[in-house]
């Protein structure tokens, strides 16, 4: 046999995770998760049926399809990204425990933190690419619709003999209901909440004694996670109301613990054609990466100590 | 300087918490083991005596309540103590959706192999415990005794100086379980320390240099085999075509010379051995 290595190979920690994130993805994939994009297909077929209600002249008619193209498209985007954020992660660890391979493969010199991270960013990657994937398609069908209504629009636009400048702003406006940069940056912010969700689905998995319960109290915060900004604007007014310190403390405590989700929510002004600032993106990645850590480091400290 | 021992277990003391003001139900107590390197160690005890605890506790995957542990002088709750060991877990399940040859290099790569290195690494391991028809069929689809095979292969990846095996045959059939037992002989021949536990005596016997004897957690009996199971007091001679009148001789000597004569017989092969003789053809 050939000898056992006795240097650490240069990068060996990147690559180990990597390995165990590759494998977390396989995984995932073999689970044959990538069907639902053919639930997207269908509902992105659908949405081109649907035009949403509009209460704008006739100058209107087609940007509505955009819209719903849109809406449909991140909605079915945000439940994919959030539902396989949560249930893949709940399911990955107490499965590796149940089958006993996390013996195998934490008797091997995997560091903990290692593992975590792996099977944390395996999860990612396939969100991230389901995303891509569902991005592309969205794009290339918005891309399709807003050329017809383009082409529509501007001839009704010359047949009614509008100015050039007219037609040159409703063309404009147009095109800011297709595919835009904006539209780009409101699938990173899908991204982004299934980036917090997944990682609080690790940590609830690295305490919790059933899927279900992680899958549960996942959601549960998913929901009060929209609450969160209620909690701080509270903290603020007891502040200035005069109430007590402890009462202030608690809610600035579930603010810095719980993350904030209605930021998400500038999504809704990209599907009706708000362009989306790249420092209001910069700032939903800095708060993503920064809950990443706090649920990651929070995992390891749990996971660290447990004992199978 | 001397170097240290493969495994060091110093008065390991291990509880478990049961349930609210119960008293800690205690799984290992006090137990010391220490095993040379190259040699093979066999724990046995009846179920629930505390084998898999000590092993666990070897591997890090458990914290001892007092005590300690050590591979190769590193201490077993350091991740640098699993550089040089090897563990095939009892009844393990791998992923399934993985074939052979790609489960070898997971665990390859998880142990920093990569390259040529790793693909000759995998053709040796799969070699080696008879799997390279099987190399590309995915783990689901093994038998209980391809499975205990491909998880000995994993453990040995990174060619470790000590492998741990927990029940490395239970559950598997007369055939298969030879098969690991040749693997676990042809381990010692290269000098991996092997240190397996097992409630199954008779393969403990074949196989083991050392054995120590685990019950209710307590290490209650330890030493050198032949030194455990020999029994003093008594001598065995099998002859080979020896007629009645010899028997008779002999039987008149040893009692000129004070010796009691207690039996003389056929010497019977083991059910084993009939089995694998019948089957494989195998006459060891």
């Amino acid at each position: 046999m050939t000898a056992a290595p006795t240097k650490r190979p240069p990068f060996l920690r990147a690559r180990r995770i990597g390995e165990i994130a590759l494998h977390a993805f396989t995984q995932l994939v073999r689970m044959k998760v990538f069907y639902f994009l053919v639930v997207f297909a269908a509902i992105l077929l659908a949405s081109n049926l649907i035009e949403l209600p509009q209460h704008a002249g006739p100058e209107s008619v087609g940007a509505g399809i955009l819209r719903s193209i849109k809406s449909w498209s991140l909605g079915t985007m945000t439940l994919f990204s959030v539902v396989l954020g949560i249930t893949a992660t709940a399911l990955l660890l107490p499965k590796d425990v149940e089958d006993r391979t996390l013996y195998t493969i934490l008797a091997k010199p995997v560091p903990r933190l290692d593992y975590l991270t792996g099977k944390l960013l395996g999860v990612l990657l396939l969100i991230f690419l389901s995303l891509a994937l569902m991005d592309g398609l969205m794009t290339a069908t918005l891309q399709w619709r807003t050329t017809m209504v383009l082409d529509h629009q501007t001839q009704v636009a010359l047949s009614q003999g509008w100015p050039p400048e007219e037609t040159a702003a409703l063309r404009a406006e147009i095109l800011a209901q297709g595919p835009t940069w904006s539209l780009q940056g409101a699938v990173l912010a899908v991204f982004f909440r299934a980036v917090v969700m997944a990682a609080i689905a690790l940590l609830l998995s690295t305490f919790s004694t059933s899927t279900l319960f992680t899958v549960i109290v996942s959601f549960l915060i998913y929901f009060i996670g929209h609450f969160q900004a209620d909690a701080l604007e509270f903290a603020r007014h007891a502040g200035e109301a005069g109430q007590s310190t402890a009462a202030r403390t608690f809610a600035g405590a579930i603010g810095l613990i719980l993350p904030n989700f209605q930021i998400f929510n500038v999504i809704d002004a990209v599907i009706q054609g708000t362009p989306m600032a790249p420092a209001l993106l910069g700032k939903l990645a800095a708060l993503s990466g920064y809950y990443f850590i706090l649920y990651l480091f929070s995992s390891w400290f749990v996971f660290a100590k447990k004992e199978f | 300087m001397t170097a240290p021992p493969a495994v060091e277990i110093r008065q390991l003391v291990k509880e478990f918490r049961t349930s609210f003001r119960r008293e800690p139900l205690r799984a290992v107590d006090d137990v010391s083991i220490t095993i040379q390197p190259g040699e093979i160690y066999g724990l046995i005890g009846p179920n629930g005596s505390g084998k898999s605890t000590t092993m666990k506790a070897l591997l890090g995957l458990i914290a001892p309540t007092s005590g300690h542990c050590a591979i190769f002088g590193k201490d077993s709750l350091k991740v640098d103590s699993r550089d040089d060991v090897g563990f095939l877990p009892e009844n393990p399940y791998f992923y399934k959706h993985l074939t052979g040859a790609e489960t070898l290099r997971f665990y390859g790569k998880l142990c920093g192999l990569s390259g040529k290195t790793l693909r000759d690494r995998v053709g040796e391991l799969l070699a080696l415990v008879d799997l390279e028809s099987a190399r590309d069929r995915r783990i689901g689809g093994y038998s209980k005794g391809m499975l205990q095979r491909i998880g000995l292969a994993q453990a040995l990846v990174q060619e470790p100086r000590l492998v741990i095996l927990d029940e490395p045959t239970a559950g598997v059939d007369p055939i298969g379980s030879r098969q690991i037992r040749d693997l676990i002989l042809k381990l010692g021949e290269r000098g991996i320390t092997v240190f397996l536990c097992s409630h199954l005596l008779e393969q403990v016997q074949e196989v083991c240099d050392r054995v120590g004897i685990i019950f209710r957690g307590k290490l209650v009996k330890e030493g050198a085999l032949e030194e455990l199971i020999a029994i003093e007091d008594q001598t065995e001679i099998i002859l080979r075509d020896a007629s009645a009148e010899l028997l008779a001789e002999i039987e008149m000597l040893a009692a000129r010379h004070g010796a009691r004569w207690l039996h003389a017989g056929k010497p019977r092969t083991t059910l084993e051995r009939l089995f694998l003789r019948e089957t494989l053809g195998d006459d060891r």
